[in-house]
């Protein structure tokens, strides 16, 4: 065994007895357990939901509407991913790994440096051992729930253990910052204080940068309808209010087209949780067959969506397909390799400053 | 010439172990740690730094296992240049504020030090357990090390700075927190290690514990070496011989040497670099003017005293300001 392996394999199974010797792993362990726990517990069948040996009738929710396997699928998506690991799963990973780079810059960091081994090469050993936590917390939560879809849903659906890769890239945009701010900062709170406040302030580019696209969207659909009107327009009294409409739409544009591409430029330098999550939903999803929203039922909010955002003319079904175009025009190196490049590029700086320090 | 120069460099790095030619330390906030400082030690002596707090002795040895960056280095440690890497995995290192993870078990922890420094699997398990039966903590060695006392901690830590077979040991305050028992122990671990042809160098405040075991010591004041040698070497200018007597001293006691009161009534004459010989008509004419002769030896300055006079302003007699002095 080479030296640079064995002082990895070392490293490893000393962050597995750092965790080990950690409660809240366990803790967070059995949770993810529970939760799976209460998922296998629900049930569907051709009258309602079932929980455990209970039966509660449901006209809207049964399994002629949602099959098993589909029941399963939304709810690992909807519940499982969308809640659990996407927040609760990920605050609990958050908190119990805080303590990796704070530690390893105020403990025992001059007998580790004084070994013969990079610095650049014990940050980022020590950042992967900190991935370990998420992916073993992932990985039990993601095989318990395929084990549930396949002996309660009938569906044996390897497809769900995409969870795990794309949760452990999701992990590792939040563990990035706290793992820098705990070595510059030597301080777990305050890593953990600046680590939830980034995700706050990631999620709150990420919600006014859809706002933005959905304004601008929005503008750009009534500019088409208006148009289009335009061009029917028969007699001059008809077109001077649509003539005006048009005005309106077009200054409207303008302010919502330069904060929203303002706003990507700057989700672009970020890293896209929201996205990433959305990711794995969609591919989730897929892996369901779960039907959209027919058209009968878009068209009903399309009536019921006109007038939004001051818009007159605009549906909401264009402009939801504008959006879903849009969106669609983003592809998987913008939301995964733009996030990867922030991350790399925040740990990079972290190491350097990391190898020049003096302890 | 050159070629002799080369040779002679080559050779002088053949048999030290530690080579240090200029190493300067100037930290963030322009504290200047280490001045120029110029040291050679000796494979398989035991060396021992000396200084008052803040001389610049731990910022050494971190340059020399490269956990502080030097603003300028230059020398060698086991004949590579410093922050060579390889090199790291033939030293052994206890640092003196030491924090091993509270989680691990002792035998865990050398175990983890041998891994980080390439000692194969097999190897590592036995060195281990005969590493903690030396230091004795063999039956203390699957316990956590966050059940452990302060001394208990410092054997864990010289034990897992010896698990790679080092070449050089260094060790900073190794006594620290440990009792006289003990203390003693670890002195002849030290002299062990030393019969193995390691070489062992030692930052300790315990200059009894250094003139013990230590071939050769350094002082260091203000970030430079103020003195280096064997203890003998450095304390030879204080030889002198001492004839102790009861009674009054003599008048013509301080015309052939320095005369100084001891308790009980009795007087200590010395002489400055004499030999046994040479005093042998003072102490007839002592004896033959009715006063008992209660020693005659030889004596030499202690290294404390050495120590003293080192760290000593000799303008003011007062002991020099603690810690080095920022950068100008």
């Amino acid at each position: 065994m080479n030296l640079q392996w064995m002082q990895t394999s070392a490293l490893f199974v000393d962050a597995y007895r750092e965790l080990n010797a950690r409660k809240l792993f366990w803790i967070a362990l059995v949770l993810n357990a529970l939760v799976v726990a209460v998922i296998g517990a629900l049930g569907i069948d051709e009258k309602g939901v079932t929980v455990l040996v209970w039966h509660l009738e449901m006209t809207g929710v049964n399994s002629a509407i949602f099959p098993p396997d589909q029941f399963y699928h939304t709810l690992f998506a909807s519940f499982g991913v969308g809640f659990w690991l996407a927040w609760i799963s990920t605050i609990l990973a958050l908190l119990s790994t805080a303590t990796i780079f704070p530690e390893l810059v105020t403990g025992g960091v001059d007998t580790l440096v004084s070994k013969p081994i990079s610095r650049h090469r014990l940050y980022f050993t020590k950042f992967a051992t900190g991935l370990l936590f998420t992916l073993a917390q992932v990985l039990v939560f993601t095989t318990l729930s395929f084990l549930v879809l396949g002996i309660r849903g009938g569906v044996w659906s390897f497809g769900l253990f995409i969870a795990v890769p794309i949760m452990l890239v999701f992990y590792s945009y939040l563990y990035s910052v706290m793992a820098v701010m705990g070595s510059l900062t030597r301080s777990v709170i305050a890593s953990v204080i600046v680590t939830l406040l980034f995700w706050v302030g990631i999620w709150a580019v990420h919600a006014g940068e859809q706002f933005t696209l959905l304004g601008e969207t929005v503008q750009n659909v009534e500019i088409t309808a208006i148009e289009r009107r335009l061009e029917n327009a028969q007699t001059v009294v008809g077109r001077a209010p649509l003539e005006a409409d048009l005005a309106n739409a077009q200054v409207a544009l303008g302010v919502w087209r330069p904060i929203h591409l303002s706003l990507y430029a700057l989700k672009t330098a970020l890293p896209k949780a929201s996205e990433t999550i959305q990711l794995l939903n969609r591919s989730l999803k897929q892996i369901a067959d779960v039907p959209t929203p027919d058209d009968d039922e878009m068209n009903d909010s399309a009536v019921a969506g006109r007038g939004f955002l001051g818009s007159k003319y605009a549906r909401r079904r264009d402009v939801q397909a504008a959006i879903e175009r849009d969106m669609k025009t983003r592809p998987l190196w913008w939301v995964l390799g733009t996030s990867l490049a922030f991350e790399a590029a925040l740990l990079g700086f972290g190491a350097w400053r990391f190898s020049r320090r003096d302890f | 010439m050159a070629v002799s120069l080369a040779e002679s460099h080559t050779e002088s790095h053949a048999v030290s172990a530690l080579d240090l030619t200029l190493v300067d330390k100037i930290y963030a906030g322009g504290v200047h740690a280490l001045r120029g400082i110029a040291m050679r030690v000796a494979r398989g002596e035991i060396f021992g730094l000396l200084g008052p707090n803040g001389a610049g002795k731990s910022t050494l040895v971190k340059v020399v296992t490269t956990i502080v960056r030097p603003t300028r280095v230059e020398g060698t440690v086991l004949g590579n240049p410093i922050g060579h890497m390889p090199t790291l995995a033939r030293i052994g290192y206890l640092p003196e504020h030491h924090r091993f993870p509270a989680y691990l078990t002792g035998r865990q922890c050398v175990e983890f030090f041998g891994a980080m420094t390439g000692v194969e699997s097999s190897r590592r398990k036995r060195r281990a357990s005969e590493l903690l039966d030396t230091v004795g903590m063999l039956a203390w060695a699957d316990k956590r090390l966050g059940t452990y006392s302060k001394g208990m901690q410092q054997r864990i830590g010289i034990a897992s700075a010896m698990v790679n077979d080092p070449d050089l040991v260094i060790l900073d305050e190794p006594t620290d927190g440990v009792d006289p028992v003990g203390r003693r122990e670890i002195r002849d671990v030290l002299l062990n290690i030393r019969e193995r042809g390691t070489t062992v160098f030692l930052n300790s405040h315990l200059l009894s514990e250094i003139e013990l075991v230590c071939d050769r010591v350094a002082i260091m004041v203000q970030g430079r070496v103020a003195r280096q040698g064997k203890i003998e070497e450095l304390t030879r200018e204080s030889h002198c011989v001492r004839i102790v007597f009861s009674g009054d001293s003599p008048a013509w006691a301080a015309e052939v040497g320095g005369v100084r009161a001891m308790d009980r009534g009795r007087h200590a004459l010395e002489f400055p670099k004499a030999t046994i010989e040479s005093v042998q008509p003072t102490l007839d004419r002592l004896r033959s003017e009715g006063r008992v002769v209660h020693g005659l030896a030889e004596a030499r300055e202690s290294l404390e005293a050495l120590f003293m006079r080192e760290v000593t302003d000799p303008t003011s007699g007062r002991a020099r300001p603690i810690g080095a002095e920022a950068s100008r």
